[in-house]
């Protein structure tokens, strides 16, 4: 499925993965591909991308997240790549 | 011989002033890509959210949402309208900063004029840009807030920090609406300007594009948004929470757009006023060249003949 996370001033990412979970208002929503139509508003924390070669995770907030027919959309406030701790 | 030095020092003068101008060409043409690319980047959020929200919307939704509601047709104009102008802190970039202006002004004026039976319309007038708080500043004319720290790199923040004092005042019914006056960038070469007006919010439509409906193409187009919205999405929490937290969301993205926008509307009004001055003072070096080398021909002319003539005259 396609994922893609967009902050008002940018796509943060486009691509394809498997998997990915979304930090909603009220707890965090896992989507795999095939996941049914669903528009959940977005809470603070990090989604997780599961691509082929990896995971990607992105601190977000604010905005919602839109799924339809495979196409997974994380249109969030606020959106950056986690920066990694001890790195 | 004292024409031709003139004629040498203008020709000096202008080609500085061409240097110049073809630097702040280029300056203004690697600003603008930047610029736009931020224009563009802005898209795909604002489509997203537009999307969304003119799927969740319905009409007998407005009463219950502050920033949707309109005034009373009887009411319009006992409330002060906000305008935020929008403009350059930096000069030099044509008639842009002028147009903005101009159009705000003509703005003000109708909104003024339309006062009906209370009165005139009460305005108040918010500024962005060193360009808009000079000129208001020269007219005396009374203005609510203004701040030139936004620069040519708006942040969504920004937009935030401009607009949601706005907001909560429109909530309250203080405000009957808010607008914005900002250049619309079409492409560099044509940047209007643009009355935009932000509260109450004007649902986006619905276009019925909503990504991927599986089932196909030219079904379900005339259903009803609200029926077709239930019928095809789990929504959480609830059709009226999510559009209560996002039409807020929405009035920030329209200042943030049009912050971006204008910051790339100025670049482009630069770049092409500093190529016009490049061109023209180009052409006015030409004519000085022709006239200056003329001078000089004349002149060593006149003194070939006067040897000549001088050489004659001892023969003789």
């Amino acid at each position: 499925m396609r994922v893609t996370l967009i902050s008002p001033d940018r796509s943060v990412y486009d691509g394809e993965a498997t998997a990915v979970q979304v930090p909603a208002f009220d707890g965090l929503v896992g989507i795999l591909p095939g996941h049914a139509p669903f528009v959940a508003l977005l809470g603070e924390g990090e989604v997780t991308v599961n691509h082929g070669g990896g995971v990607g995770r992105y601190d977000v907030a604010g905005g919602f997240v839109q799924v339809a027919a495979d196409v997974v959309r994380v249109v969030a406030e606020r959106a950056d790549e986690t920066i990694k701790e001890g790195v | 011989m004292a024409k031709a030095r003139e004629l040498k020092r203008r020709i000096r003068s202008i080609s500085s002033t061409r240097q110049i101008t073809k630097t702040m060409e280029m300056v203004a043409t690697s600003r603008l890509k930047k610029a736009q690319d931020r224009v563009v980047a802005a898209r795909p959020y604002a489509a997203a959210l537009a999307e969304v929200i003119g799927d969740l919307y319905a009409p007998e939704l407005a009463e219950r949402f502050p920033l949707l509601r309109r005034p009373a047709a009887d009411a319009v104009g006992r409330r002060p309208t906000a305008v935020v102008l929008i403009t350059s802190n930096r000069g030099l970039c044509g008639g842009f900063n002028a147009n903005l202006i101009r159009e705000a002004r003509r703005r003000l004026q109708e909104l003024e004029g339309q006062g009906g039976a209370g009165g005139a319309g009460a305005t108040e007038l918010h500024l962005v840009g060193k360009k808009g708080v000079a000129y208001f500043r020269f007219t005396r004319r009374p203005v609510t807030s203004q701040r030139i720290d936004i620069g040519d790199r708006p942040t969504p923040q920004h937009a935030a920090q401009l607009i949601t004092p706005l907001m909560t005042r429109f909530a309250q019914g203080e405000l009957d609406a808010v607008e914005i006056v900002f250049a619309k960038f079409n492409s560099p070469m044509s940047t209007p300007p643009t009355v935009l007006r932000v509260l109450p919010i004007t649902p986006p439509p619905s276009d019925g594009r909503t990504v991927g409906r599986s089932d196909g193409e030219g079904r379900g187009r005339s259903d009803s948004p609200t029926v077709r919205q239930s019928r095809f999405y789990i929504l959480k929490p609830s059709p009226e929470a999510i559009l209560e937290a996002l039409l807020p969301l929405y009035v920030n993205n329209q200042m943030y757009r049009a912050l971006v926008e204008t910051a790339a509307g100025e670049h482009g009004a630069r770049r092409t006023a500093m190529k016009n001055a490049t061109d023209s003072a180009g052409d006015i070096l030409d004519v000085l060249r022709r006239t200056f080398n003329r001078a000089r021909q004349a002149q060593i002319t006149q003194e070939l003949a006067e040897i000549v003539g001088g050489a004659e005259a001892l023969k003789g």
